[in-house]
This record gives C-alpha cells, sequence and structure tokens, in this order.
C-alpha cells in the first residue's frame, strides 16, 4: 500500500447503516448542489434551446419552436463544426493515451522507489491545477514568434524569419491538452495496472511468452477498464475546453467556441442548441464506455 | 550480460519519464523566467534581470499590461474573490465528499444513480454547465456572486475528492465501526471517535483539493463571473484586449507558486495517512 493511492480490496462486511434513514440525510448537501447547480441548468438550458430566438431584454421568446435545431442541422459548416470538435478531441486522448501508457507501466512495473513515484504523480497534477488562461499563455515563450524554439532555428540558421505558425496551430493545441489532462489519461490507468497480480507476468516470463504478448495479452487487457476511462476522462475534459482552442487553434472552430461566442452575443437559444448537442454527444460517449467499463470499480465494490 | 542489459533499460525508462516531465514542465520554468525579463515582450533572448513586472513603481502613464502586479489593483481584488471561491469551494468539497462517502459505502437503494450524479459533475463538458448556470441565473434573477463561483467549482471537485476518499478507505473501518455501534456508541460519536480519526488526511485532501481546483478553474467561472470577477477570470478578460507582457508571467508565477504550495501540502497530508 505504500507506492500510491491504490485501492485497497474491500472487505464484504455487511451495510452498517449510520442510524438508518439519517444516512439519506447526509446526503442533502451534495444532492442539493448536483440539483441547483448541475441538473436544474441542463434541464433549463435545454428549454432555452426550444425558445425562439427575439431581440427582447432576454434574448428569447418563450415560445416553443424546433427551429434553432433545424437551423443547426441545415447549417453548411456544422459537418466541420461537429467533426472538428470530434476529432481533436479524440485525437487529444490518443496522444495522451500515448504517453501515459507507457509511463503507468513503467511506474506500475519497472519504478520500484515509491517517494518517486509518488512525485511524479503529483508532477503530473500540477499542470491541470494550474490557472487555464497562465497554462496557456506560458506556451508563447516556447512557440511563440520570439519564442525559444524560433530562436534556436534562427541562431542555428536554419530558418531566416521566425514561424509564427508554431503557436497557432492544431498541434500547439494537442500539447497543452497533453501537459494538462495527462494526469486524467494517466491515473486511471495506473490504479488498474496496480492491480494486476505481478506473478501473473513473472509466470507468463517463465513460460517464455515473447515481450509483446505480456505486454498485450496481461498488461493492455488487464489494464482495459483503466485506459476507457482515462480515455472517456481526456475526451469529456477537451470537449468542454473553449478557452485553448480560443487562444491557439489557429482558427479552428470547435462546438465549444462557438458555444461561447453566441453567449457572448446573448444568443441564448442557438448557444443552448449546440450546447445540449455537446452534451448529448458526451453523454453518448460515457454511455457506450460505462457500457464496457464499470467505473464504479474505480470507488466501490 | 542480462545485468547490464537491465541497468541500460532502467536509464531509458528514467529519461522517458524525464523528458515528459520536462516536455510539461519547460513552459512553467520559462514562465518563471521570463517574468524577471526587463524586455517588454515575452522574448528570447534574455536580456536582463529585473523585478519591475512584479513592484516596479508605476509612473502613472502605464495602463493594463504594462503595471507591475504589486500595484495592479484590480488584480488584487480579483485575488481577494479568489481567495473567498477558494476557501468556499473547499469548505462544500470537504462536507459533500465526506457524507457521500460515508453514505457510498453502504448498500443504499440508489447507490448506482447517486454515484453518476456525482461523477457527472466533472463529466459534464464544463462550457454546457457554464452555459446553462448563466441562463438559469439570468431567468431567476439571481445575482451573479463570487459563491456561485464556489459552487460550480465545489460540482466539479467533489466527484476526484470521492474518487480520492473512497479509494483509500481503511478496508477495516466499517468493522471498527460496527464494533462501536454494537457496543451502544451513538453514530454521532462513532463518527467521531472512529472514522473521522481514520480518515482525516483524505478529508483535509479533498479540502486542498478543493481550494486549489477552485483557484484556477476558469471555463465553468467564465459565465458566472461578472465585475473584476477571480484571478482566471480577470486574467483571460485582461488578455483578451491587453498585450501579452512579461507582466502576465510574473502574475502567473504568482499564483502558481500558490498551487504549488497548496499541492506540496496535499502531497505531504496524503502521506501522512498512508503510514
Amino acid at each position: 500500500m505504500a507506492q500510491g493511492p491504490v485501492p485497497s480490496p474491500g472487505k464484504k462486511t455487511s451495510g452498517f447503516r449510520i442510524g438508518g434513514y439519517s444516512s439519506y440525510l447526509l446526503l442533502v448537501p451534495g444532492l442539493a448542489i448536483a440539483t441547483i447547480f448541475m441538473i436544474l441548468p441542463l434541464a433549463i438550458m435545454t428549454v432555452v434551446s426550444f425558445y425562439t430566438t427575439a431581440p427582447s431584454s432576454t434574448g428569447y421568446l418563450k415560445i416553443f419552436t424546433a427551429q434553432n435545431y433545424i437551423d443547426f442541422f441545415t447549417a453548411p459548416n456544422t459537418p466541420t463544426l461537429l467533426l472538428n470538435t470530434f476529432s481533436l478531441a479524440l485525437i487529444a486522448a490518443v496522444i495522451c493515451f500515448a504517453f501515459g501508457f507507457p509511463l503507468a507501466y513503467f511506474l506500475t512495473f519497472r519504478i520500484k522507489n515509491a517517494t518517486f513515484k509518488n512525485y511524479v504523480i503529483t508532477l503530473l497534477i500540477v499542470p491541470f491545477l494550474i490557472d487555464a488562461s497562465i497554462r496557456t499563455v506560458a506556451w508563447i515563450a516556447i512557440l511563440g514568434r520570439d519564442g525559444i524554439v524560433n530562436y534556436a532555428l534562427l541562431s542555428l540558421g536554419a530558418i531566416h524569419s521566425p514561424i509564427t505558425a508554431l503557436l497557432f496551430s492544431r498541434n500547439t493545441l494537442y500539447i497543452i491538452w497533453l501537459q494538462t489532462y495527462i494526469v486524467f489519461m494517466e491515473f486511471p490507468i495506473y490504479l488498474a495496472m496496480n492491480r494486476i497480480d505481478p506473478d501473473l507476468i513473472s509466470a507468463a516470463k517463465v513460460l517464455k511468452a515473447p515481450p509483446h504478448r505480456v505486454l498485450y495479452d496481461i498488461v493492455f487487457k488487464l489494464s482495459l477498464p483503466g485506459i476507457i476511462c482515462g480515455f472517456v476522462f481526456v475526451f469529456v475534459s477537451t470537449l468542454g475546453d473553449y478557452v485553448t482552442p480560443n487562444l491557439w487553434a489557429g482558427g479552428v472552430q470547435t462546438l465549444g467556441l462557438s458555444i461561447s461566442r453566441y453567449s457572448d452575443n446573448f444568443l441564448w437559444p442557438y448557444a443552448s442548441v449546440l450546447s445540449t448537442m455537446l452534451l448529448i454527444i458526451s453523454v453518448i460517449v460515457l454511455f457506450i464506455s460505462f457500457k464496457v467499463v464499470d467505473i464504479r470499480k474505480l470507488v466501490y465494490e | 550480460m542480462e545485468c547490464t542489459r537491465m541497468k541500460l533499460s532502467d536509464i531509458g525508462i528514467r529519461a522517458y519519464i524525464a523528458i515528459l516531465i520536462l516536455l510539461i514542465y519547460t513552459p512553467i520554468i520559462l514562465m518563471v523566467v521570463l517574468s524577471t525579463n526587463t524586455s517588454g515582450r515575452i522574448s528570447f533572448p534574455y536580456e536582463g534581470f529585473t523585478t519591475k513586472w512584479y513592484n516596479g513603481k508605476p509612473s502613472g502613464f502605464e495602463y493594463g499590461s504594462y503595471i507591475s502586479a504589486y500595484y495592479d489593483w484590480a488584480f488584487w481584488i480579483a485575488f481577494q474573490n479568489t481567495v473567498y471561491v477558494a476557501f468556499a469551494a473547499a469548505i462544500m468539497t470537504t462536507i459533500i465528499v465526506t457524507t457521500v462517502a460515508m453514505t457510498l459505502r453502504h448498500r443504499i437503494f440508489g447507490r448506482n444513480a447517486l454515484f453518476y450524479i456525482i461523477l457527472l459533475g466533472f463529466l459534464v463538458p464544463g462550457v454546457a454547465l457554464g452555459l446553462g448556470n448563466n441562463i438559469l441565473f439570468g431567468i431567476m434573477n439571481w445575482q451573479f456572486t463570487w459563491w456561485i463561483a464556489a459552487m460550480l467549482d465545489t460540482v466539479y471537485a467533489v466527484p476526484f475528492g470521492l474518487i480520492l476518499m473512497m479509494a483509500r478507505f481503511d478496508p477495516d473501518l466499517m468493522l471498527y465501526e460496527r464494533a462501536a455501534s454494537v457496543l451502544r456508541a451513538s453514530p454521532l460519536s462513532v463518527f467521531r471517535r472512529i472514522t473521522l480519526p481514520l480518515i482525516r488526511w483524505e478529508v483535509v485532501s479533498a479540502a486542498i483539493f478543493g481550494f486549489v481546483l477552485a483557484w484556477g478553474e476558469l471555463i465553468r467561472t467564465s459565465f458566472v463571473a461578472r465585475g473584476t470577477g477571480v484571478i482566471s477570470t480577470y486574467i483571460s478578460t485582461q488578455l483578451a484586449i491587453n498585450p501579452i507582457t512579461p507582466k502576465w508571467y510574473a502574475v502567473g508565477t504568482i499564483i502558481t507558486g500558490i498551487s504549488i504550495i497548496a499541492l506540496v501540502f496535499m502531497g505531504f497530508v496524503l502521506s501522512r495517512g498512508q503510514k
């Protein structure tokens, strides 16, 4: 148990309750906040998405119409918008996986020093928790017009004038998202790998299994729940992030970005339509993933 | 032969981890370095050391990006608001994580539904949640005050705190509680004397996590912040209208320093709990 926050195998104790119904009373603060600040807003947002846009004080009239959705599905840029949103989030998740899976593997099976492991995991959390604008703006020092990359290339004579496209591209977006959300990928995989019995790997090695088979059949397959959790976490987080694309995507349009644009212009019904679509996409992804993996195992059972 | 090969692969692994950490941290390190640069732009090479972006006394003609962090009064108002928001979020997160974790351990009716609802706080796209709250508060004519940001941060932080706490529960915790209650201890004293001492580090770490998350949250907050707002919204609105100077790197260094101190403290607390 010393090597990290590893869930311990829960003992089968029968359900003891703190004074019967009072345990439901304990849920009041949590459910109240979740209802008022999450369920209610999302419900109202869905309702507003059916309202008629009008130049009134609120920006809409309470007349139900499907026109917003018709507008959305017939708009010429909708397919690009959906494709951009989907592909950016998916590629970000794949990149986080490509870096996070080896890291989780090394931390679980190859690094024995518990303090070192804790340090690495803590170091991965820091970028996620620092200020979002600061985190993105910090990349100017590296990829900006006068950043370190351009400076190095110029002094090496590889280029003659600074490359400005370095900063404003999808690649910058992926790097920033990797920096921010790798912890979401890394952590569930790490937890899942910690549950793999190391004897299983030794047994496979004794029986002369080639390394790639050990990696695929044991490590990958047994940590698949963690991998899927990680994919979902990174996917939905990048779906909801409009700040980073706003600064650095180089004009790539995403659903999140359009939502913030429309809401800045007080076009609530249309912003709500986009937001509802985003919500539907994430719920579908979550639903499918949680059919495959039981996320509750992260916490109980 | 086998021995040297093992060593080589160990070096490779450590190099991989080091490169990854470096990739993640280079911008942060450069931010700290360039916040002391005399140049008025974010630029290389480094021209010379100065603390003017931190505490340079303004002559009265500077605006926005050229006023040092110390003399930027709007930043300090935002800072003060952020402290309120972060402490409120920390307190709310602690209470909710603890109460929900206490309940979710038991096979109560609706446990799965409850768990998924709590988890949604982190899985709903931030921009949708922000917009929803914005519309709701507009319709209800509720005031946009700092505690709304604290509530949104709480909704976001609770799933993390819950997973952290429940994944680390002592497997015998429920056994001890049962023993105490069989011996006629009241539910409240069971919690106070048995449960709380055993989970106290997880409770503290949930509080710190709520604090740090609220400290840097922008996506949800940007929809409900008004006026100067909190640090994250203040910086993002300032950056939209002002040039990016080392002043913002100085500001970033100050607030990142506070997050890192809080996180180091959290790491310390969690390692205490493992003993």
